[in-house]
Formats: C-alpha cells, structure tokens, sequence
C-alpha cells in the first residue's frame, strides 16, 4: 500500500493472472507497469482505476477506429480496473484461442448492442474503416448487401453470432489481424 | 430439403404469466426488435381486434390470437414473440453481450438467461460456443443464478487443474468472475495450503519465504528481460508490424525462418564433418601457401582453397588409424585412445542426413502453414471478409493508419468494381483483344528469359576457353557479376511489359510477376548447374572441379549479397532522395515484396547447391542474413512505406515456404543427387578421391559389413532390396499420390456438404412464419419441451 510502486505484485496473483489469461509472465508485469504509470499516485494498484479516455490514449489504440467500442467492451461502469486492461490484453494476445477473439469481436462490431450484426452496425463499420465521411450511400448499401448475401445464412438480414463466427472461421486472416500488443517492453 | 420443424414447446399462458418472478420476457429483456414488434402489437389489437379476428378463416377456438398486419405479413402474439425471442439463435448474442458484460453483480434483477453461458462450456468441448451454450430453458421455475455458478463450479472441481485452467481461460468472463470461478472450484486441500500458518514464528517464517521466492523470481525476471534485448529482432519485427503492417512483417518472418534452416543444416556439418577435419588436420600440400589479401573475401580463392571451407580439404582415409586404406582391406589398428572415424562415410552420410532433415521440416512447415492459410471455402464471402480482417489491429502510428484506410478503401472500391465487372459481359472481339495481348506480353517475357539462358551458357563457355591465370583472380568474378546483372535489370523490364497487359485483378498481377522472376531465376540456375556439372568436370580433369564449383559458389553468394545491397541503395535510399526534391508529392519508393522475397530464395537456392562442395557455406549464408535483415530493415524505416496493394499476409507466408520448397529445395536436391550418383569426383582431392562415384564410398562401405560377418547382414539387405530397388521407390509414390487423392476427395466432398446444409439453412427459415402462426394457438398449448438440444441445423434457423 502506498505510492505505486515496481513489482509490488505478490506471486500467488501473478500466478494467478498467468493460469487465467493468455499472457506471459514478462507481458503481465510490462502491462503492470505500464498500468502503474498512468493510474494516480498514492493508490493500490488494484483498486485504481483507469477512465475510457486514459484507455483509449494508450499508443496501442490511439490510432484504431474501433477504439472506444473495445472500450466499452472491456470495460466495467466505464472504468478500467487493473484486471479489465489484463482481460482485454488477453483476448488481443497471440495466443488468445479463436473461440474467444471471434466472442468479443462479434461484441465490439455490435454497435447498438442488440445482440446481432444488422445493417446499421455494417454501415457504421465501414465508415469507421473509410475514415471519411465522403462516401456515397451506394456504396455503403452495396457493400452492406454483399456481406449479408455472403454470410447471411438465415435470410433475417442480420449476422447472428453463429454465421459471424461461421464467417470468420472461414477467413485465417482474421486471427491475424485481432492482435494488438499492449505492452511497451 | 428442410424437413418441418417437429419440436413442441410448453407455452405458459400468457395472463398468467404477468406477476411472477421478474421474468426475461419482461419488455427490457426480450429482443428490442421484437419489443417493439409487441408494443405495435398490443395495440393493434386493443384497437382492431374484432375487425381482424374475421378476417381468419374458420380459426378454431377462442383465444385466438394469431392476426394479420394491414400489409399482410404475419403478426405473431405476445406468446409467440416470446417463444421466438427466446430462441438460440436471438438470444445468444444478446445474453452473452448484455449478461456477460453486466454480470450479476451489477444488475439487481436476476436474470434467468445468465446461467446460460456457465453450463455448456464446460461439458462439451465442441468449438462452436453458440451451440455448447445452447440452453431451451422456458421453465419458470428455472434455477438460479447462484446454483447455476454452483453447478459450473462442480463441474470444474472434476477436472484436472491444467483442463480447468485451460476451460476458464477460453470462457468470454472478465477476469475477476474467472478468478472468483477458479478459487470456488479448487480442491479443499489446495486452498488449505495457501493459507496463512498459524502463529508468530509461522507468519514470520512464511513471509520470509515470500521475500525470498520474490527476491528470486525478480533476479530470473532481469535474466528473461536481458534474454529477451539479445535477441534483437523481437523489438525490432513489433516496431516494422505497427508501423507497415502484416504484409511487410511477413518478409522479415520469412527471412528469420531462413535462418533457421540454415542453423539447422549448419549444426550436423559443424559437428560430424569440419569440426572432426580442424581437429585432424590433414597433411598440408607441396608448394607455398598463397598469401591472404583482401580478394579472398569475394572470390573465395587464394588463402581460402586449402581450409575447412571446401571440399578439397578433407581427407579420404580413416582418420585416427594413421595406416592405409581401410577400403583397400588392409588390418589397421587403431592409435591408443582413439576411434576410427571414417571420413568419406561421414561426408557423404552428414551431407545426405542433413539434406533430409532440411526436407523433412520444410515440408512440414508448409503442409502447417496451408493448414492454417486455406479452408474450405475459403474463396467466397471476400466482402465479409475485408470489412471484417481488413483492419490491421498492430498497427499503431498514426501515418500508417492512414495508409491502412487508404487501402481499405481502394480495396473495397476495387471489389466492388470487380463485382459489376463480373455482371457486365464483355464482347467477343473485347476478349478475344485482351488474350491476344497477354499472350503476346508472356511470349516476350518467355523470350526474354531465353534470351538470358543463351547469354549466360554463351559466357559460361567463353569463360571456360581461357582458363584464369593465379593472379588474375579477379577475372573469376565476372560471370557472377553478369548473372546478378541480368537478375537486377530484366524484372524491371518485366514490370514494364506489365504495364502493357490489362489487369482485371490486382492480385493475380502481382502472382504473374512473382511467377515471371522465378521463371527467370531458375533458368539461369539451371543453365549454371549444367555448367558446372557437365562442362567444368570435363574441363578440369587433372584438378580439383569441386573446389572450383564451391568457389563458384561462394562467389555467387557473395556478390548476390552485394548487389542486394547497391539495389536497397539506389531503389530506396537514392529513390526517396530524388522524389523530396524533385517531386512535390514526396511520395516514398514502396517496398516491394516479392522482388524481395525471391531474392532471399534464389540465395537459399544458391547456398543449398553449394552445401556438398563447401560445407561452410550456410555459414556464410547465416552472416549474410543477418547483416541483409538490418540492412533492410534499417532501410524500410528510413525510406520507404507500405505497399499501396493489399496482400493477405496469411497467404503469403504459405506461397514464400512453397516457393522456396518446390522449385528451389527440389532442383537442389535433383542437383545434388546428380553430383552425388552419376559425377566422377576428382582424383586428387576430396574424400571420394579414388572412387568412382561419392555414392560408392556407401556401397564400399556396405560390402564392408557384409564381409563383417552375420550379425549387421540386414544392413546390406535394407540397401540391396529398398535403396537399389526402384520397385520400392515407385510403390512409396504410387502410395504418395493415393493419399493425395483420398485429400482432394474429402475436400470435395466437405465442399459440398456445406452447400447443402447453407440450402437447407435458408430454407428452414423461409419455412419459420407459418409456424409461428401456429405456435401462438392457445389450443394447442399442451406441448413438451424436448429435453435433448435439437441438432445444429435447428439451432440456427429456428
């Protein structure tokens, strides 16, 4: 207790962190110290908290246009806590099973959060990935059209986590791409 | 064919549902699309319930609540919205999305859905979560959530703690959920040992024990951290990935597995053939030993000729039995202390071993490599795919995000052109103009690498006239120098007569220039090959060919790493230098990948050929990589950006390892398999010197333990009937391509299974309104929930 200090993780937690996450022990403590930099002096480091915004600046996800969603994933009543920021480095880890990457990227692409890939979050995607707002609808409603009539299999006009995951099951760049490395060691 | 759906559901009636448990059916828990379907509903039928209840032909019953919408599509009741809402298929994404994220302990209402994805996960290993998880639960009288956790940790107390880790690992909870999972379910007697001691001495002793593992877990963590800066690469391919992205990162994944095969084909030569020469080392020769200037470096002869490097330096005798030929059957004794170590046997069989282990791991890396790069499939659903893997999530700076939009968005405008060309169709004369173009650029790219074969075999054979006098060992360097000439300047022809050709795809452009240089390459090696194995054997009968060969070489290596090094010079560096100042647009020269990865393999190939004649060739090939990584890399962060054309990285990674397996390993296998069978080896140097063939020193060898005596006689036997015998050779083949039909087969066959099941997908969902039409009878309401899942198929349509 105390200021934030190096290594004042006990074993058993790394232990711990290491059996529950996907991470290496090198990459827990490098994300434990990058935690202990930015959260305020004085506190714990588990129970300090990061916001969405101290999150979402970090270097790894300054530039991702998906990143307030990854926030808003991982996050729990919109703080980060010490084992969210692990949680979510785990599932961006190389060694994250497919299973598990496919589950919060169906979460993070659910802008509206209803439990489906409809055309409205398609669209909100692209335009997130064109980074522009000078797209003509028509391109936005064929393209919307074109994923669903290629993986829609239940014609209701919306992916489903089943035909997501059926999908990206298909697609070996997909396990590729879902990676960020979060620590700067 | 979709057969009707057969299953029969329990529906609470719907007055009394109201006033229970809080309920999931409750109007914020049910599908928002489906809430606001209800609401509409309602009040329908507050509003027009008479008019509409005649409209329905000869419905039996009362209570019937199944109506037709003013537009006639089918309005299903409060009961059937309810029954649909709470279907696999609508809610697993919703209850994993609202329950897992807003677990129990931040909702005060319990939700009955959030057992769900606490059960299935750990009974079935299956790999589709939305099945595992599937969970018909419509009875009110449902357990809690609190007993739901009991059972899953039971369940996960029958485990083993490496599977239970494992199971929690992959369950898409937040990690103090799995953490609270993990201490409820761990055995008594594992919780009872990490419990504080008692006493004052205990505490004392325990936290002294703490102190002392922390203090040795930091010391081993500073040993892994300065482990980790001596290998350099690792900072070095994050900072190339963040920067350029996956596609760049492949080329110098591909250079560090290059590396590896080399270290893995250095380490036995090192161990059996060179080490045991350098410490017996043989007689030296009559004359001087030429003096060592600076050439050595790049010609590789001079003070090099008589060392370790080559071929020509290891003996052909026993070594540690200092008395005659041991071939010649003549009784030796061994020196005191020592072992026989028959050096020809060793060279040939470290050289083969070698070879074979090279072949072995290629061939599995790339059969691993396909696995993960290609399924079923695979080839349809390109949009999907790109809105959904297109972005690259390692990069991290801020002008290589604004490349990657860059290139998504051509990449989407692209296909979406690629699409309506598709639809249009092009004219018979538009076609017939478009073949014969690219049939006329192919027969100029062909040409030209005819071209180039005669131009090299024409200088090979005037190099061959006059012969290089001992001083002028410059002269040695020049045919080297116009085979690296002509591989530098005709790809840039090649991509001129590209220009030319009309390209529908970008991809496949970039496929063709790829096959064009390989093309290219392998020509000039074989025409090179035959050369040295055909012409130089002959032409220098009375000296030592295989020195000449593997000085050859040694040269080609050399200068191949040299001109790489002027081309990152001129096409990056001088580019880049030239377009900030003459252009306004400071555009930075791309980095090209292909051109770059069939460099590094037509550099294996080299160092492949050359492994027999000079044993420390990988050597030279493992110093050459790594001055070429940071050179370039060094080079890419300075001068160049991304390649403006999407590759698939995951494919790449699969075409570089099959590039370098099937044109490049075979012809150095085929080459080495000639030097080795049908070539005479020189009779003055080598450790073959008085045989006929290298191979003979095998079935010297062989003879050798057959006269031994009975008990090695199956040796001889496994060489007579299964190396000899070609009858064996062709039944391993014939079993080769059998198994690579039953392969083609099954994909087949899986590809087709998979159509039918997408036919039968759609079609149960088309079939699904009528249904529910009759699912909202109340009549018909003593119906059982079928306790079993129904299979797959129903779980996604229904």
């Amino acid at each position: 207790m105390g200021q934030c200090l190096r290594y004042q993780m006990h074993w058993e937690d790394l232990e711990e962190y290491q059996a529950l996450t996907f991470l290496t022990r090198n990459e827990i403590l490098c994300i434990h110290d990058t935690f202990l930099k930015l959260c305020p002096p004085g506190k714990y480091y588990k129970e300090a908290t990061l916001t969405m915004d101290q999150v979402s600046s970090l270097p790894a996800l300054r530039v991702n246009p998906f990143r307030d969603r990854i926030c808003r994933v991982f996050s729990h009543n919109d703080v980060f806590s010490f084992e969210d920021v692990l949680g979510m480095a785990s599932v961006f880890s190389e060694q994250a099973c497919p299973s598990l990457k496919i589950e919060y990227a169906f979460r993070i692409y659910d802008f509206n959060e209803n439990g489906f890939i409809d055309e409205e979050d398609l669209q909100r995607i692209a335009l997130r990935l064109l980074n522009t707002d000078d797209v003509s609808e028509d391109l936005l409603m064929d393209l919307t059209k074109h994923v669903l009539s290629e993986s829609d299999l239940d014609n209701d006009n919306m992916l489903s986590f089943s035909e997501f995951e059926h999908a990206m099951a298909k697609s070996p760049d997909f396990m590729n791409s879902f990676r960020i490395h979060f620590w700067g060691c | 064919m979709a057969q009707p759906l057969a299953f029969v559901l329990d529906v609470p009636e719907t007055p009394g549902d109201q006033g229970q448990e809080p309920s999931p059916y409750d109007e914020s828990e049910v599908h928002d699309s489906f809430h606001q379907l209800i609401q509409e509903q309602s009040r329908w039928v507050a509003e027009e319930g008479l008019e509409l209840q005649q409209r329905e032909p000869g419905a039996p019953g009362s209570g019937h609540e199944t109506l037709l919408g003013p537009e006639g599509a089918p309005v299903h009741s409060t009961a059937t919205l309810r029954i649909l809402a709470s279907m696999p298929s609508r809610t697993i994404g919703r209850s994993r999305g609202a329950i897992i994220s807003q677990y129990y302990n931040r909702t005060v209402r319990l939700r009955r859905r959030s057992s769900r994805p606490l059960l299935g996960d750990v009974v079935t290993r299956s790999a589709r979560p939305s099945i595992r998880l599937y969970d018909l639960e419509l009875d009110p009288a449902a357990q809690e959530v609190e007993e739901k956790r009991n059972l899953l940790v039971r369940e996960l107390q029958g485990l083993s703690p490496a599977q239970r880790d494992h199971m929690l690992r992959g369950m898409p909870l937040s990690l103090a959920e799995k953490r609270g999972l993990r201490e409820k379910s761990q055995t008594p007697r594992g919780r009872r040992r990490g419990q504080p001691g008692r006493g004052g001495l205990f505490s004392c002793c325990s936290r002294l024990r703490y102190a002392c593992v922390l203090a040795l877990h930091r010391l081993g963590l500073a040993l892994l951290s300065g482990l980790h800066a001596l290998t350099p690469w690792r900072y070095a391919l994050k900072r190339i990935g963040g920067q350029f992205g996956s596609s760049v990162l492949s080329y110098f994944l591909f250079l560090k597995t290059l590396v590896a095969f080399n270290a893995l084909l250095l380490l036995p030569l090192l161990a059996f053939v060179v080490g045991v020469q350098a410490a017996f080392p043989p007689d030296p020769g009559p004359g001087p030993r030429p003096a060592c200037t600076g050439l050595e470096l790049l010609t590789g002869a001079g003070c090099f000729t008589h060392t370790v490097m080559y071929y020509g330096y290891y003996s052909n005798a026993t070594l540690n039995q200092p008395c005659g030929h041991p071939l010649e059957g003549g009784q030796c004794r061994p020196r005191a202390g020592g072992l026989p170590y028959n050096m020809p046997l060793a060279y040939l069989f470290t050289v083969g071993v070698a070879f074979f282990i090279t072949c072995i791991t290629l061939v599995y890396s790339m059969a691993h490599a396909f696995g993960e790069s290609y399924r079923v499939g695979s080839t349809s659903g390109v949009h999907a795919i790109t809105v959904f893997c297109s972005w690259d999530y390692k990069v991290t700076q801020r002008r290589a995000s604004r490349l990657q939009h860059d290139n998504i968005r051509t990449r989407l405008k692209e296909l979406l052109a690629e699409w309506q060309l598709r639809q249009s169709t092009r004219s018979v004369f538009g076609r017939l103009q478009q073949v014969a173009v690219l049939g006329l650029v192919w027969l100029l790219c062909l040409g030209t690498v005819l071209g180039c074969a005669a131009a090299v075999h024409a200088f090979s054979e005037l190099m061959l006239q006059d012969p290089v006098a001992a001083g002028q060992e410059v002269a040695l360097l020049a045919l080297p120098l116009v085979v690296c000439l002509l591989n530098l300047g005709v790809p840039y022809l090649y991509r001129c007569l590209a220009a030319l050709e009309p390209h529908d795809s970008p991809v496949l452009e970039v496929y063709v220039a790829v096959c064009r240089n390989l093309v290219l390459k392998m020509v000039t090696l074989g025409v090179l090959c035959y050369h040295w194995l055909g012409r130089r054997v002959g032409a220098l009968q009375d000296q030592c060919w295989e020195d000449f060969v593997g000085q050859e070489l040694y040269r080609f290596v050399v200068l191949d790493f040299l001109f790489m090094l002027l081309d990152t010079l001129f096409g990056e560096l001088v580019w880049r230098v030239i377009s900030e100042k003459k252009t306004k647009t400071r555009r930075k020269p791309e980095f090209d990948i292909a051109r770059n990865v069939l460099e590094l393999i037509y550099g294996q190939t080299l160092t492949w050929l050359g492994v027999l004649f000079s044993p420390l060739l990988p050597a030279v090939q493992i110093v050459k990589l790594l001055l070429l990584f940071q050179v370039k890399k060094t080079s890419l962060l300075a001068n160049c950006q991304a390649p403006r054309r999407p590759w698939l990285a995951s494919h790449m990674s699969t075409v570089f390892l099959s590039l370098l397996c099937f044109p490049s390993f075979l012809g150095a296998a085929v080459f080495l398999c000639c030097a080795v069978w049908q070539v005479k080896p020189s009779s003055m140097c080598g450790p073959f010197r008085s045989l006929d063939t290298m191979y003979g020193a095998g079935t010297a060898w062989v003879h050798h333990l057959e006269a031994a005596g009975p008990r090695l006689s199956w040796l001889p036997w496994v060489h007579r009937h299964l190396v000899e015998n070609t009858f064996f050779i062709f039944l391993l083949s014939a079993l080769l391509l059998a198994v690579i039909y039953f392969n083609i087969q099954v994909v087949r066959g899986q590809r087709k299974v998979i159509c039918l099941l997408k036919e039968q997908i759609s079609h149960v969902s088309a079939h699904l309104p009528p249904l529910g039409t009759h699912l909202g009878d109340s009549s018909s309401a003593h119906l059982l929930a079928r306790p079993q899942p129904p299979p797959p198929l129903c779980g996604l349509g229904c």
